[in-house]
């Protein structure tokens, strides 16, 4: 910890905390507004259909009933990249598809109304396996979109948005290689980043073209810009951004969820608050999207990696709100993993008849390399390499280049991780417990013992526009201006110790603005782990620009240079001779606040980084595995909050992270169509009884960032874990695996004590 | 054999007592907003009713534990027990810890604001009041102890490691 | 929740009178963590006009022993029945079975003749009706089991004919163990029924006026050793993969009688009968529980996804004998 700050390193009470504790913090389930109304959505029972007719009368005539919407009633906006997508449609595309929307004035009236509509469905085949969709004769589900591939472009990241990665020529580096390995590996369990709190809005038309939200959004500017889109770019929206229960990226914007409520309320006349159910949450919301690589990888005896080529099928579900941008993003992602000078990695993003995939922490890159490693790992073990020392020679360094996300080069300004993976290593006991490629680590009766290592990095802590102000008011307080949703990194407060730092203000004067798209300037979210630095840039340019202008009065006033002024507890003092001291107030007046702004342009030179370790047990009679202990390094530069760190830290065993290697997944049924078990009992989640100890190597190389040197990692602690397990339980057993989740039936098959089985009903 | 006339008179009830943070509700069963009809979920009337929105619904289905108050003393979810069915009982919801007043909290929340035992916080309510019970009947739990009495607490942010060491902080505060 | 009209039954006779005058379209709700699930979501056809609340019933929450054994009453929850110091002592499977039900909150409410008395978990069965409506199938009325050509991973290995869907009850398999015997209570009077004898494949034995009232376990021989082991993905909150509950009389070694009860893996908890008899008279080691494991299993049929349910449950009798 470092001693040069007084709030920056120092764990400190999140500003939250009273409310939180106190049950007084509010979601919107928690909120009401003046004759709101409850939304409803019915949902389709079949996976394709076409919608033959729909009589709504019965429903409309339920006492309580203030609107009953089909797709003959609601306007044409449409959403997804690129727009195709109407809010209702003719065409249903998976089991729970939207075909109605109901307003009541209860949510039990609603649910009855919803009983009594009647549709009449043309049932059509559907298609739930990426190749499968790709065939010609396949279902198509989108007009627009022939062979069900969705096309490749994505405009928030530009016009050159990063496709494929394509470098050098592979077909000489496979010449090159002393080893060629070859397979095909499925990260396809769509695991549920399952956020406590279901999501929900509430919806209010306060004029033709003046949409009010409150919604539980990490990125209250991306709602409203979205929005605009959709909405025909002439609706003025305001999106009040309330506390959010749980979101690890499903919420960065439920565009679905609040075009729904919002037609129900431009319908009604009336507040719509929609809030769905856990299943609806299971079964119709965001879930990660599906991953299958096949690949071909050059090596030579030496762990130099010659040659990568390869197809990744991305499975969007029923269609795509911007996939695209995952994709980019995993395929500069990969690159910061492996360095190799001839790449050929074609991506694709393909619709099917299941719920919808999109953004879930790891955006994208954590998909790729889920599938990517375990077929990588063939070749290591060829070669007879140690992964850990694979991945210190091949993390990026500083010098070293890459494609981002924007389709532009980019080179690592950042600091190198050597250090930070040896330390990590060394607190694990890598060492010691490594025995080789399928080689347990320790046998004792029925228990096999292995472990296994991920990594995994992000050039994004420098993503995206930031705007902020800060505002000195003469009582010696200071408030910041940031539209910064809290989802539970503590990323608000975390942003008051900057703004307190700078101004060396008690942490108890420095407030912020609610986030509200109105009330504060451009803000594009807390995302991709880049409050620590894209956020902070803003926020401490605008606290210094501020603290200037406050400066600058004191010097007239004082009749001193500027440079001889310094601010500490909401008193300007001299320098030389701190007895010359001014309150705020008596500079400022009673009448005036001084205003600083900050804006942060993006970045992509400092990637962050992220190895887990994880040690697992196998039971080979019962195929049980148990999760013995995860160990984790990094280096963030310089810590904020250490209890907030190790919080995200630690969120490595939640969110469809490592756990979606063991037990983590979304069942579908394929006779149905349907979700299996999409239920908090059924769906797997990791509980207090069963914590494995951890342990977090974190260091503090200064980067050249902003003032305090830091950069986040937050997003990315789930990522690695997936394919460390895998890993694991395959040195633990001496069998590869290259489907996840790696439940106890695939245990006993691969060890030959079940019969195989079809393809598995449910689980691709 | 009776009628169901006869059983109806003298089993169907028409009004409920609740006593929630130690302050006494008569309510009405029936359907208008300020009653409780024979459906409503406790939860659903402590929210919805009375107004304490504290307790949080997540997965209303009796598995994730945010609804998780104190009935008699004991955890339960309130998800998953008919109003008409507490008649009588005492609730205990987060609202009840502390004093609003003088903001004095109770030393399970003050060990959850030391030790961040939280992120979204939207489980917290839930884990606070099981953790109340725990210690309540046991002032010295174990950490084992600790992680059995929540395991039917869902956190999804990984909090649970903070939780265990807010509680044992607790336990010895309150000693 | 869809409303329904709502009763207090102050005794058996009157939860039983009320169930007889709603003529099956009444429901007695014990701890509720099953039924509410169950009207929540709407999965079965039929939805009850009325709900009987049976916590309002004094007395019959009691643990009493005597000579002959040990009697519970209905309403005894879980969490009283995984403390009970006589449960613990002498019927220690019970115990451990009760204190593996779901979590701490259900079992604080939750009651044994609940747990009996729960409905399946087959995921087909209780898909819930508000995404794209419920499933029908046999269990329901008339239907196909989706579950022999679909997902039936967690599906029954053995007797599953007309219904695939394995008991759900932790507690069930415990008493199956112990010989245990359900008391019911009907309009007509009282009966009581073998616990093997409670479950049918498609339910159990209780008529739509009638309800469990009391579990009667006959007390176990002296020196006798017991084991409940449950194979989950998690420990807490999920329901059985496979379950096994044992019961072993072990004289020098030798084994002089054994009880062994398999869960999960078929529509009812099953004795593994020919099992019991192999290892009767032999001496406990590894040889003996591998062989007695392997009969209990010959029976198994599997589904397409289930065969590692045999797998498992071999493991666990070979497990049970040897503990």
């Amino acid at each position: 910890m470092s001693d040069e700050y007084r709030f920056i390193g120092k764990a400190t009470p999140r500003g939250d905390a009273l409310d939180i504790v106190t049950g007084r913090t509010k979601f919107v389930g928690d909120i009401k507004q003046y004759g709101m109304l409850y939304g409803k959505v019915l949902r389709s029972p079949h996976p394709h259909a076409n919608i033959r007719s729909i009589d709504t009368a019965k429903a409309k005539r339920l006492r309580g009933v203030e609107a009953v919407l089909t797709h003959e009633d609601v306007p044409n906006w449409r959403g997804g990249v690129p727009a195709h997508l109407r809010v209702l449609d003719s065409k249903v595309r998976f089991v729970g598809d939207a075909v109605a929307l109901i307003a009541a004035r209860t949510e039990e009236i609603a649910a009855e109304a919803r009983e009594l509509i009647e549709v009449d469905y043309e049932v059509l085949p559907a298609v739930y396996d990426v190749v499968e969709a790709m065939k010609p004769d396949a279902p198509r589900l989108h007009a627009a979109f022939p062979g069900n591939v969705v096309p490749p472009g994505f405009p928030w990241f530009g016009p050159h948005t990063l496709q494929e990665v394509v470098i050098g020529d592979v077909e000489k580096g496979f010449e090159e290689a002393d080893i060629v390995v070859e397979g095909a590996c499925a990260y396809e369990n769509f695991p549920n980043p399952l956020p406590p709190e279901p999501p929900g809005v509430i919806a209010a038309w306060e004029g033709a073209d003046a949409l009010t939200i409150w919604t539980a959004s990490q990125g209250t500017f991306t709602d409203r810009t979205v929005l605009y889109y959709i909405l025909g770019r002439k609706v003025n929206v305001r999106a009040h951004g309330v506390a959010v229960g749980g979101s690890y990226g499903s919420k960065n914007t439920a565009w679905l969820l609040i075009v729904q409520a919002a037609v129900l309320s431009l319908a009604s006349g009336k507040p719509v608050k929609l809030c769905y159910t856990k299943e609806e949450q299971f079964a119709a919301f965001t879930l990660r999207l599906g991953s299958r690589i096949q690949a071909r990888i050059g090596m030579k005896k030496d762990g130099t990696v010659t040659a990568i080529s390869g197809d990744w099928l991305v499975n969007t579900g029923y269609y795509c709100a911007g996939t695209q941008g995952q994709v980019a993003v995993g395929c500069g992602e990969i690159q910061l993993v492996v360095r190799c000078p001839n790449w050929n990695l074609k991506p694709k993003v393909v619709c099917t008849n299941r719920a919808p995939s999109g953004i879930v922490r790891g955006y994208g890159g954590q998909e790729l390399k889920c599938a990517f490693l375990p077929i990588l790992t063939m070749a290591l073990e060829k070669a007879d390499l140690d992964p850990v020392e694979f991945f210190k020679n091949n993390y990026v360094k500083p010098g070293d280049g890459y494609y981002w996300r924007d389709g532009e080069w980019w080179v690592s300004n950042g600091v190198d991780y050597t250090k930070a993976i040896e330390e990590g290593a060394k607190a694990f006991g890598w060492k010691e417990k490594w025995k080789g490629w399928l080689k347990p680590t320790a046998v004792s009766g029925t228990k096999r013992i292995g472990v296994g290592v991920g990594v995994h990095g992000n050039a994004d802590v420098g993503e995206d526009t930031s705007e902020a102000y800060v505002r000195l008011d003469p009582e010696g307080t200071a408030t910041l201006y940031s539209s910064i949703s809290e989802h539970g990194t503590g990323q608000r407060s975390s942003l008051c110790k900057m703004v307190a730092e700078v101004l060396q203000l008690p942490l108890e004067r420095v407030s912020m603005t609610p986030p509200d798209s109105l009330a504060n300037p451009y803000e594009f979210g807390t995302v991709g782990s880049r409050g620590t630095f894209a956020v902070g840039s803003a926020v401490i340019e605008a606290t210094e620009d501020a603290r200037r202008k406050l400066l600058e009065l004191a010097a007239q006033k004082l009749d001193r240079p500027i440079e001889d002024l310094e601010t500490a507890d909401g008193v300007i003092y001299v320098r030389p001779t701190p007895e010359i001291r001014l309150p705020w107030k008596a500079v400022m007046g009673f009448d005036r606040t001084c205003l600083g702004h900050g804006r942060f342009e993006p970045n992509f030179t400092m990637p962050n980084f992220m190895m887990v370790f994880a040690e697992v047990e196998v039971d080979v009679e019962t195929g049980q595995v148990a999760l013995l202990r995860v160990g984790s390094a990094t280096d963030v530069g310089q810590i904020i909050d250490p209890l907030n760190l190790e919080n995200q830290l630690n969120g490595s065993l939640g969110s469809a992270g490592i756990d979606s290697a063991i037990f983590e997944e979304t069942i579908l049924d394929r006779a149905t169509g349907r979700v299996m078990g999409g239920n908090m009992i059924d769906f797997k989640w990791r509980t207090f009884a069963e914590l494995p100890p951890m342990q977090h190597v974190v260091l503090e190389t200064p980067f050249p960032s902003h003032r305090f040197k830091a950069i986040g990692v937050g997003e990315i602690t789930p990522s690695p874990g997936p394919a460390a397990v895998i890993m694991a339980i395959s040195n633990a057993v001496g069998v590869r695996f290259y489907d996840y989740p790696i439940t106890p039936d695939k245990i006993l098959k691969a060890l030959g004590k079940v019969q195989g089985r079809k393809a598995r009903g449910g689980a691709a | 054999m009776k009628t169901l006339a006869d059983i109806v008179n003298t089993v169907e009830v028409s009004t409920i007592t609740l006593t929630v943070n130690g302050r006494q509700y008569e309510l009405e069963i029936g359907g208008h907003p300020d009653e409780v009809d024979p459906a409503h979920t406790l939860a659903h009337t402590l929210r919805e009713t009375l107004g304490l929105t504290g307790t949080k619904v997540g997965c209303d289905g009796g598995a994730c534990g945010a609804c998780t108050v104190l009935m008699d003393g004991k955890p339960i979810l309130s998800c998953m027990m008919l109003t008409v069915e507490a008649d009588g009982k005492s609730i205990t919801t987060i609202e009840g810890l502390g004093d609003p007043l003088n903001g004095k909290l109770d030393p399970i929340q003050q060990a959850f604001v030391d030790n961040t035992a939280f992120q979204c916080g939207f489980c917290t309510p839930g884990i606070i009041l099981t953790a109340k019970a725990l210690l309540d009947e046991n002032p010295s739990p174990t950490e084992s102890e600790v992680k059995e009495a929540l395991a039917g607490n869902h956190c999804r942010c990984i909090s649970h490691y903070h939780v265990v060491e807010a509680v044992m902080a607790a336990a010895r505060n309150r000693r | 929740m869809k409303s329904f009209k709502h009763f207090n039954a102050r005794t058996v006779a009157e939860a039983v009178q009320i169930l007889k005058a709603f003529e099956g379209h009444a429901v007695l709700n014990a701890g509720g963590t099953d039924l509410l699930g169950a009207l929540k979501d709407r999965f079965l056809p039929t939805y009850p006009e009325a709900v009987i609340n049976i916590k309002t019933i004094s007395g019959i929450d009691y643990v009493e022993e005597d000579a002959e054994g040990l009697r519970i009453g209905a309403m005894a929850t879980l969490a009283s029945i995984a403390r009970s110091t006589v449960i613990k002592e002498r019927y220690s499977v019970l115990a451990e079975a009760a204190g593996a039900v779901a979590t701490p909150q259900i079992r604080n409410v939750a009651t044994l003749g609940g747990n009996l008395c729960q409905d399946v978990r087959c995921w087909y069965y209780r898909y819930p009706h508000h995404v794209g409506g419920r499933i029908l199938c046999l269990r329901k009325g008339s239907g196909p089991c989706q579950a022999v050509t679909g997902d039936n991973r967690y599906h029954a290995i053995i007797e599953g004919k007309r219904c695939f869907a394995v008991c759900p009850s932790d507690t069930a398999i415990a008493l199956a163990a112990l010989d245990a015997h359900i008391r019911i209570t009907g309009p007509a009077g009282a009966r009581s029924v073998p616990i093997l004898d409670f479950f049918k494949t498609l339910g159990n034995v209780l008529k739509p006026d009638e309800m469990v009232t009391e579990i009667q376990i006959p007390r176990p021989a002296d020196g006798n050793r017991q084991r409940f082991i449950k194979l989950t993905l998690r420990k807490p909150i999920d329901f059985a993969v496979v379950s096994v509950a044992s019961i072993m009389m072990v004289e020098n070694g030798i084994c002089r009688g054994a009880r062994i009860a398999l869960g999960a893996i078929a529509p009812t908890p099953i004795r593994a009968t020919k099992a019991e008899q192999e290892i009767v008279g032999k001496p406990i080691d590894a040889q003996t529980a591998a062989a007695a494991a392997d009969v209990a299993v010959a029976a198994a049929k599997p589904l397409s996804m289930n065969g590692y349910k045999a797998v498992q449950a071999r493991a666990l009798v070979q497990r049970a004998i040897l503990a």
